[in-house]
C-alpha cells in the first residue's frame, strides 16, 4: 500500500467531509479543474454620482460593459463609436442591413423574415464562458442551443475519396474502428512502461473493443455507428461498407474537423442568442443610460496627469471631452495613427500586435435542402477554402435558411477573398460548395460577405500580440497608461471570443477600482 | 455660446503639452464621409500609421495624389501579389469616379500633420552623395518636380521611402507598361546598389525638412 495519500483518495475523503461543493473547490485549488474563470463578481466603490467622468471609445462588447459596470458605481459615462452602428464585431445582418467594408457597402438582401439573419462576428457562446453568460442573464438575453457538431454533415476533402464528401458519421466510425483494430492488435501488457496487471490489461482490451466497436475477434468490419446502408428499422439495417482506410488518411479531416469539437471553446453545447448575436448589444443598449455618440473618430488621446483630454470629430466639428478616465477598444492597429502622448514602451506593445482577419459568408438559400439530407445544424468540413458550411440550428422545417457558406481564418486563407469583388467572393464560394452538395450555387439566392480585415474602423479582428514578445507586451497592456485604459479582446488571452472582450473590461475595472480606493483612503487619511 | 466654444478651443490649444497634438488641433481638416475611409488607415489628418503601413500623405502634392489614385484604380499599381499594402489601397481608389479622385487630392493636399518621425538609420552624408543623382528629378530639397511627375519626398515616413525604393528596385512597382512615371522610377532605382545605398539615400533626404512644397 501506497503510504502516500494518492489524489483521489485525498479527494474521496474531503467529499465524505464537506460534500460535492468541497470537491468542486478543493480540486480547482489543487489545480485539476481548469479554471474557467468566474462568473463576474464585481464589487465597484460606488464614487457618487456626477464625480467622475468616464470617456469609453468603442460600443463594442467591452466598451458597453465598461459603461454598464461605471453608470452603476455613479460615473458620468460617455461611449463614443466611430461607426454609425454600435456593437463593434458583434454584428447580425438581416435584411437591409448595410455592411461597412472599406469601399464595398454591401446591402444584405435576406428576406425580411424573423429566421433569416447571418452573425457576421461572433456565433457561438460556451458554457464555460461564465462572463458572456453572465451579462446575457443580467441583459435578459435569451439563449438557445446551437449545432455546432453534426455526424450526418460532412467532410468533403480534394485528396480524398475522389473527392466526394463523406457523412462525418461514416468517417469518424471507421477511423476510429480502423485504428482500435489496430491498438487491439498491438496490445502486449510487457511493453507498458508501468506493467499492468492481468485484470487492468483485459479491461484495455474491452475499452478498445468497445471504443472502436470491434468484433469479438477484435477485428473492425464495419458499425451501425456510421449509420445504416439500408434498413434498420422496418427491414433488418445493413452496414455500410467501411472506407478506404488509406483514404481515411489522406483526408484533411482528422487533422481538423474530427477533433475541433474536443477543443474547450468548441465542444458542445454551445449556445447562441434566440434571433441573433446582436440581442447582447440591443440588452446593453436596453439597460445603458450613457449617451453612445455614434459617428464619432477619435481624433486624439493625451494624458494630462489629472485626467485624459479626448478629441473627436462629430458632424463636422472636432470636440473634445476632458475626463478622469478613459477605456480604450479602438484596435490596437490604429493608435499609431492618433495623436497621443503614450509613452514609448506603451506604444511598443501596441505595435508589437497584429491584426488577424477572419472572413465570413452568409447565402440565403431558397429552399433547406440540406435538411432533405437529415442535416439540421452543425457544421460540414472540407478543405477547400471556403473551410466550413454551417447549416442554421433555429428556422428548422421552414422554407429558406442562412447558411454560413465560408469561415476563413487568418491571412493565408482570407486575403484571397478580401482581394475579390463582393459578387465574385459569393459565386467562388458558391462554386465550392456545389462539390459538397449537389446543385449547391442554384439554391443560393443573395448573400453577404463580412472581410473582417476591411470593415471600415476595424481593419482586423483577432488581434495578438506576437509570441515572442508576449509576455512582456501583455502585462504593459493590462495595465494603465496613466488614466487610459485599452480594453477589448485584443487585451485579453482570448482574442476573437466575446469573452475575451468582457474579460478585459473586467480586469480593467477591478484595476480602477483598486486606484479608486487607493485615491479615496490617500485624501481621507491627507 | 459661440463665443465660449472660441475661448474653449483656444483653450484646448494651449494646453496642448505635446507639439502633435497642438498642430492636429491647429488646423484640423474635417473629411466628408466619402473621404473618412482615408482616416481609417492613413490616421488622423491622414498623418500616417506605421503599424498599417499606410504612410502619411498629408504635404502631397495633390497632382501627385491624383496620379496615384488614378495609378491605383487602373491596377498599375497594388496589384502585385507580394504588395500587401498595395492591394490593400487598391480598392480604396478604384470606387472613386475621376471628379472624387481630385477632390480625395485636394483633401490630402489641404491637410497638415505633425512631421515625420525618424525611425530608420543610415549614413545621411553618404546619402547626400548617392542623392545627387535623385536631385534631377526629385529637386535638391526633395520637393518633386510636377512637370516631370516627380512627387516630393520630403516629408514621408522613411520606413514609406525605403519601401518603396524596394519595390521599384524588386519590380514590385513600376513594371506596369501603363505607368510611365513608375517606369522612369524603376530605371533610376538602379542607381542604388544595395539595401545600405537605399538607407543611406532615406537617411538623407529625412534631413530635408518637411512639407516645403
Amino acid at each position: 500500500m501506497n503510504r502516500h495519500l494518492s489524489r483521489r483518495h485525498f479527494l474521496n475523503l474531503v467529499g465524505a467531509v464537506g460534500g460535492s461543493t468541497a470537491i468542486y473547490q478543493t480540486s480547482r485549488a489543487m489545480g485539476l479543474l481548469p479554471e474557467t474563470g468566474p462568473a463576474p463578481n464585481l464589487d465597484l466603490k460606488h464614487v457618487g454620482r456626477g464625480t467622475k467622468k468616464v470617456a469609453i471609445l468603442g460600443a463594442g462588447i467591452s466598451g458597453m460593459t465598461v459603461a454598464y459596470e461605471l453608470e452603476r458605481a455613479g460615473y458620468d459615462c460617455t461611449v463614443i463609436e466611430a461607426s454609425k452602428r454600435i456593437g463593434g464585431r458583434n454584428i447580425t445582418l438581416r435584411h437591409g442591413d448595410v455592411i461597412d467594408e472599406m469601399g464595398y457597402d454591401q446591402v444584405c438582401n435576406f428576406d425580411d423574415e424573423p429566421h433569416l439573419f447571418f452573425n457576421g462576428g461572433p456565433a457561438r457562446i460556451p458554457g464555460h464562458h461564465r462572463r458572456a453568460m453572465h451579462y446575457c442573464k443580467a441583459l435578459g438575453v435569451e439563449l438557445e442551443i446551437m449545432a455546432n457538431d453534426n455526424r450526418l454533415a460532412y467532410t468533403q476533402d480534394s485528396d480524398a475519396f475522389d473527392g466526394k464528401p463523406v457523412r462525418i458519421r461514416h468517417y469518424t466510425t471507421d477511423a476510429r474502428g480502423f485504428m482500435s483494430e489496430l491498438l487491439y492488435k498491438a496490445l502486449d501488457r510487457s511493453q507498458f512502461e508501468m506493467p499492468l496487471s492481468e485484470e487492468d490489461h483485459e479491461r484495455l482490451r474491452q475499452f478498445v473493443k468497445v471504443y472502436g466497436d470491434l468484433n469479438d475477434d477484435g477485428l473492425y468490419k464495419g458499425s451501425p455507428r456510421a449509420g445504416f446502408k439500408t434498413g434498420g428499422y422496418g427491414k433488418p439495417g445493413v452496414l455500410k461498407e467501411t472506407l478506404d482506410f488509406s483514404e481515411i488518411l489522406k483526408s484533411s479531416f482528422w487533422r481538423r474537423g474530427m477533433h475541433f469539437n474536443q477543443t474547450e471553446d468548441w465542444a458542445a453545447p454551445l449556445m447562441t442568442p434566440v434571433g441573433g448575436m446582436d440581442n447582447i448589444v440591443r440588452g446593453f443598449v436596453r439597460h445603458l443610460k450613457s449617451p453612445i455618440v455614434t459617428d464619432a473618430q477619435v481624433q486624439g488621446i493625451h494624458n494630462t496627469g489629472g485626467g485624459v483630454d479626448v478629441v473627436y470629430n462629430h458632424r463636422g466639428k472636432r470636440r473634445k471631452i476632458s475626463v478622469d478616465y478613459c477605456f480604450n477598444s479602438i484596435p490596437s492597429h490604429f493608435i499609431a495613427g492618433i495623436p497621443n502622448n503614450f509613452s514609448n514602451d506603451y506604444l511598443q506593445a501596441l505595435a508589437d500586435m497584429r491584426r488577424g482577419n477572419f472572413f465570413k459568408i452568409g447565402f440565403q438559400m431558397r429552399e433547406r435542402f440540406w435538411e432533405r439530407e437529415g442535416i439540421y445544424g452543425g457544421i460540414t468540413h472540407t478543405n477547400q477554402e471556403i473551410n466550413e458550411i454551417w447549416y442554421p440550428s433555429h428556422g428548422i422545417n421552414k422554407q429558406k435558411g442562412v447558411v454560413l457558406g465560408t469561415y476563413a481564418f487568418g491571412p493565408d486563407q482570407s486575403n484571397k477573398f478580401e482581394r475579390m469583388l463582393p459578387d465574385e467572393r459569393l459565386r467562388y464560394a458558391a462554386a465550392q460548395g456545389d462539390k459538397i452538395h449537389k446543385g449547391y450555387s442554384d439554391y443560393v439566392e443573395n448573400g453577404v460577405s463580412v472581410p473582417w480585415g476591411r470593415m471600415k474602423f476595424l481593419m482586423g479582428c483577432g488581434n495578438r500580440v506576437l509570441d515572442e514578445n508576449h509576455d512582456r507586451d501583455f502585462r504593459r497592456l493590462q495595465l494603465p497608461e496613466g488614466r487610459h485604459f485599452m480594453i477589448g479582446d485584443q487585451i485579453s488571452y482570448h482574442s476573437s471570443w466575446q469573452e475575451g472582450a468582457f474579460a478585459s473590461a473586467l480586469n480593467a475595472l477591478e484595476e480602477l477600482d483598486r486606484r479608486v480606493r487607493a485615491e479615496s483612503s490617500a485624501s481621507s487619511r491627507g | 455660446m459661440k463665443r465660449n466654444s472660441a475661448i474653449l478651443f483656444a483653450a484646448i490649444v494651449l494646453t496642448c503639452t505635446s507639439l502633435a497634438a497642438a498642430a492636429a488641433d491647429e488646423k484640423p481638416v474635417i473629411p466628408d464621409d466619402r473621404f473618412v475611409y482615408c482616416t481609417v488607415c492613413h490616421g488622423v489628418q491622414v498623418g500616417g500609421n506605421a503599424n498599417l503601413g499606410a504612410p502619411r500623405i498629408s504635404g502631397l502634392s495633390a497632382w501627385y495624389v491624383e496620379q496615384q489614385l488614378t495609378a491605383f484604380s487602373r491596377g498599375w499599381r497594388g496589384t502585385h501579389e507580394d504588395d500587401r499594402g498595395g492591394q490593400e489601397m487598391r480598392p480604396m481608389a478604384a470606387i472613386l469616379t475621376p471628379a472624387e479622385i481630385e477632390r480625395a487630392a485636394r483633401y490630402v493636399d489641404a491637410v497638415e500633420s505633425p512631421p515625420a518621425e525618424v525611425t530608420l538609420d543610415g549614413d545621411a552624408r553618404h546619402g547626400e552623395i548617392l542623392y545627387g543623382s535623385c536631385a534631377a528629378c526629385h529637386g535638391v530639397r526633395a520637393e518633386g518636380n510636377a512637370a516631370l511627375g516627380s512627387p516630393p519626398l520630403a516629408g514621408l515616413n522613411d520606413w514609406y521611402l525605403l519601401t518603396q525604393l524596394e519595390h521599384f528596385k524588386s519590380g514590385i512597382r513600376g513594371t506596369s507598361p501603363d505607368d510611365t512615371f513608375g517606369q522612369q522610377m524603376q530605371a533610376a532605382v538602379t542607381v542604388l546598389n544595395d539595401e545600405q545605398a537605399m538607407q543611406d539615400v532615406v537617411r538623407y533626404i529625412t534631413t530635408l525638412g518637411n512639407d516645403e512644397r
